[in-house]
C-alpha cells in the first residue's frame, strides 16, 4: 500500500512529502526522504519489551511491573530530572510537565544542550523570524551562519531555499544568493555564492563588525576581523542591503560557541539593523524533529520553554542554574525520567557520570547509550511512524504526524498517562 | 599537540543515530578529523589512533585526515565519542562548550573503545541487543 503526503519525524524540517511503500504491517520503501529520513523510517532495531537492570545483566518484564517501578523511583526521589522529549509527539510532552509538577521535579528539554541560547537572546531582544513558507516564496538572499544543512537537514536547500523554486523566486539558482559562514569550509559552503570563513570564537566579532558597517561606521572596522578581510564585509553587507528579501538560518556554530546566547543576540540585532534597509528574518535551525514543540508545550503549561524546577510549587525558570547540564553536572538530581532522547550520548562525561550513579528510567524504543546506564527502558511507539500526534516544524508550524503502520506497542502518550496515574494515587491525590 | 575541538552532525553519524550498537555508529562517530599538516606534526598516518585529553576527561578516537579543518583545530562528530572529553562547565547558560574545547592531542596505541566499554568504564552495564 502506498501512503502520500507522511511526515518525516527526523529533523525540525518536518518534510510531509514522503511516499511511503507498507507492506504486511512493515515499511518498505520511502521516497523523497533525504538518508537521514529514509534510514529514520525504514529503520526497526528496538527493543520488543520493557528491559531492567538485573544485577550484571538485564531481563525483559512487562509494561505493568516496569510502570510500576518507575513510578516508585520517581515516588522515592527528592529531586527528580525530567529530561528529553524532543523525539516525542506534544501531547506525551504534555503529561510530561504534569508529572513534573505533580513530584516536583525539575522537567527540561533537549533544547537545553542546542538552542537554548537562542531562546535565551530571543526573550532578550526578540525574534524576528517568518515561516519557511515565506522564504521559499520570496528570499533572494539566504545566510547560514554556524549550520551545516548539506549534513544535518538535508532537504533544507531543496525544499525552502538555494534550489527552491517560489513564487516571487522562479529560478532559484539565478534569483537566490547563499553566503555561509562557518569556522570550517563545509559542504554547504560548496555550493555558496559566498563563503565566509571566521576563525573559531570570532562569530561575536563579525557580526558586531557587519553591524558598524550597515550602520554606516565601516570606518571603525578593522582591515581584518577574526579572519575576515573587512572587504568581504563591506560586500556581504552590500548583498545585505541590496536583498529584497533576506533570511538568516543559524546552528549550533553560534549557540556552542564563546559568547553562546550573545553571539545570537548580536546576529538578531544584525537583522533589526538590515530591516532599516530592507526586509530581513532571522530563524534558528532546530534539530529534533519536535524539539520546537517542546518548548510551545512547555511554555503554553507553565510560562517557560525550557528548564523548569517545580520544586518550590510553582514554576521557575532560571538557565544556568535549573538546566539538566548543571543540575547532573552539581550532581543534585536523585533520579531521572528520560523520554525520548539519549543523554548518555550528548551530555558531557560528567554528567552521565552523575546519571550511572542513581536509578534512570528510560522511555525510547531504541537500545542506546543511556539503555547501558539506566535501570529501566520502557519502548513505546515512534510518533510519526506507529504513533500519531502533533509536532512543531523549526518555523512554528505545527504538523500532525500520522501512524503508518500498526504496531500494537502503546505510545509514549499512553505510558506516561499510566505512569502520571499511578503515581498520583501513591500520592493519595 | 593543544589544539581547538569543534563537534557537529555528520551525514553517516546521522543515518546511524538510532542504531548506536551498529558498527556504523561506532566507527561514525569515533574519527577526529584532523588536518594533514598537524597530521605530519604529530608524526601518524591517516587511521592512526589518538588520544584526546579535555577538561572532562579523555578517549582515544581514529584519525581521519581532512582539509576542511584549520591547522589548530579538529573536528569530531558529536555523541558519546566527543562527550567523553567536554566538561559540564556552562558558564551559567546551561550550555557546555561542545564547539570549543581545548584538547591535548597524543598519538597512541590504545584501541578505539566501543560506546557499550564507554559506558561501562562509567558505571553502567552492557546491553547487548
Ligand atoms: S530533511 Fe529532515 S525532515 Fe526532511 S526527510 Fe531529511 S531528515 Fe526527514
Amino acid at each position: 500500500m502506498l501512503i502520500k503526503d507522511v511526515v518525516c519525524p527526523f529533523c525540525g524540517c518536518l518534510c510531509d512529502d514522503l511516499d511511503v511503500e507498507v507492506e504486511n504491517g512493515r515499511i518498505i520503501r520511502v521516497d523523497n526522504a533525504c538518508t537521514l529520513g529514509s534510514k529514520t523510517m525504514v529503520g526497526d532495531d528496538r527493543l520488543k519489551a520493557p528491559i531492567r537492570r538485573d544485577g550484571k545483566g538485564w531481563i525483559e518484564t512487562t509494561y505493568d511491573a516496569a510502570i510500576e517501578e518507575a513510578a516508585q523511583i520517581l515516588l522515592d526521589a527528592d529531586r527528580p530530572l525530567l529530561y528529553g522529549w524532543s523525539r516525542t509527539h506534544g501531547e506525551a510532552q504534555g503529561i510530561g510537565v504534569h508529572l513534573a509538577e505533580l513530584i516536583g521535579g525539575v522537567v527540561d528539554n533537549t533544547s537545553t544542550v542546542c538552542h537554548g541560547p537562542s531562546i535565551l537572546a530571543i526573550q532578550e531582544v526578540g525574534h524576528p523570524g517568518c515561516t519557511l513558507g515565506q522564504v521559499k516564496n520570496r528570499a533572494d538572499l539566504i545566510i547560514y551562519w554556524g549550520c551545516n544543512p548539506i549534513d544535518a537537514h538535508p532537504r533544507h536547500m531543496s525544499r525552502y531555499t538555494t534550489y527552491a523554486t517560489g513564487f516571487f523566486v522562479k529560478d532559484a539558482h539565478r534569483d537566490r544568493k547563499v553566503i555561509v559562514v562557518d569556522t570550517r569550509r563545509n559542504e554547504s559552503a560548496d555550493v555558496a555564492t559566498e563563503f565566509v570563513q571566521v576563525e573559531p570564537g570570532g562569530d561575536y566579532a563579525v557580526l558586531s563588525a557587519l553591524r558598524a558597517i550597515v550602520r554606516g561606521r565601516g570606518d571603525v572596522v578593522p582591515p581584518s576581523v577574526s579572519g575576515v578581510s573587512r572587504e568581504q564585509l563591506v560586500r556581504v553587507a552590500e548583498m545585505c542591503k541590496n536583498a529584497k528579501f533576506g533570511a538568516i538560518f543559524f546552528g549550533l556554530g553560534l549557540t556552542m560557541t564563546a559568547g553562546k546566547n550573545k553571539n545570537v543576540r548580536n546576529a538578531i540585532e544584525l537583522t533589526d539593523e538590515l530591516n532599516r534597509h530592507t526586509k530581513f528574518i532571522i530563524s534558528p535551525m532546530r534539530g529534533h524533529g519536535n524539539v520546537y514543540g517542546t518548548n510551545e508545550v512547555f511554555t503554553w503549561i507553565t510560562g517557560y520553554p525550557y528548564a523548569v524546577d517545580f520544586s518550590r510549587g510553582i514554576a521557575f525558570y532560571n538557565p544556568g542554574e535549573t538546566t539538566a547540564i548543571d543540575i547532573l553536572r552539581r550532581g543534585e538530581c536523585d533520579a531521572c525520567l528520560v523520554v525520548a532522547s539519549d543523554p548518555a550520548a550528548h551530555f558531557p562525561k560528567p554528567c552521565v557520570e552523575h546519571l550511572a550513579r542513581i536509578p534512570v528510567v528510560q522511555i525510547d524504543p531504541h537500545p542506546n547509550a543511556t539503555t547501558h546506564i539506566c535501570r529501566l527502558q520502557i519502548p513505546g511507539s515512534v510518533a510519526g511512524i506507529d504513533a500519531a500526534g502533533t509536532a512543531y516544524r523549526m518555523d512554528g508550524v505545527p504538523i500532525r504526524l500520522k501512524a503508518i503502520i500498526e504496531t500494537g506497542v502503546p505510545n509514549d502518550t499512553e505510558i506516561l498517562q499510566r505512569l502520571y496515574n499511578r503515581v498520583r494515587e501513591a500520592k493519595g491525590e | 599537540m593543544k589544539v581547538m575541538m569543534n563537534t557537529g552532525r555528520t551525514v553517516p553519524q546521522g543515518e546511524s543515530v538510532e542504531r548506536k550498537h551498529s558498527p556504523e555508529y561506532e566507527s561514525a562517530a569515533s574519527v577526529c578529523f584532523i588536518h594533514p599538516v598537524d597530521m605530519m606534526v604529530l608524526g601518524i598516518e591517516d587511521g592512526a589512533h589518538i588520544r584526546l585529553s579535555g577538561s572532562g576527561g579523555s578517549v582515544v578516537l581514529t584519525a581521519v585526515a581532512s582539509e576542511t579543518v584549520e591547522q589548530g583545530s579538529v573536528f569530531v562528530p558529536l555523541g558519546p565519542f566527543s562527550n567523553h572529553i567536554v566538561s559540564g562547565e556552562t558558564h551559567c547558560t546551561g550550555m557546555p562548550d561542545f564547539k570549543s574545547t581545548m584538547v591535548e592531542i597524543i598519538p597512541t596505541e590504545d584501541p578505539v573503545p566501543s560506546v557499550a566499554e564507554l559506558m561501562e568504564a562509567l558505571g553502567g552495564v552492557r546491553y547487548a541487543h
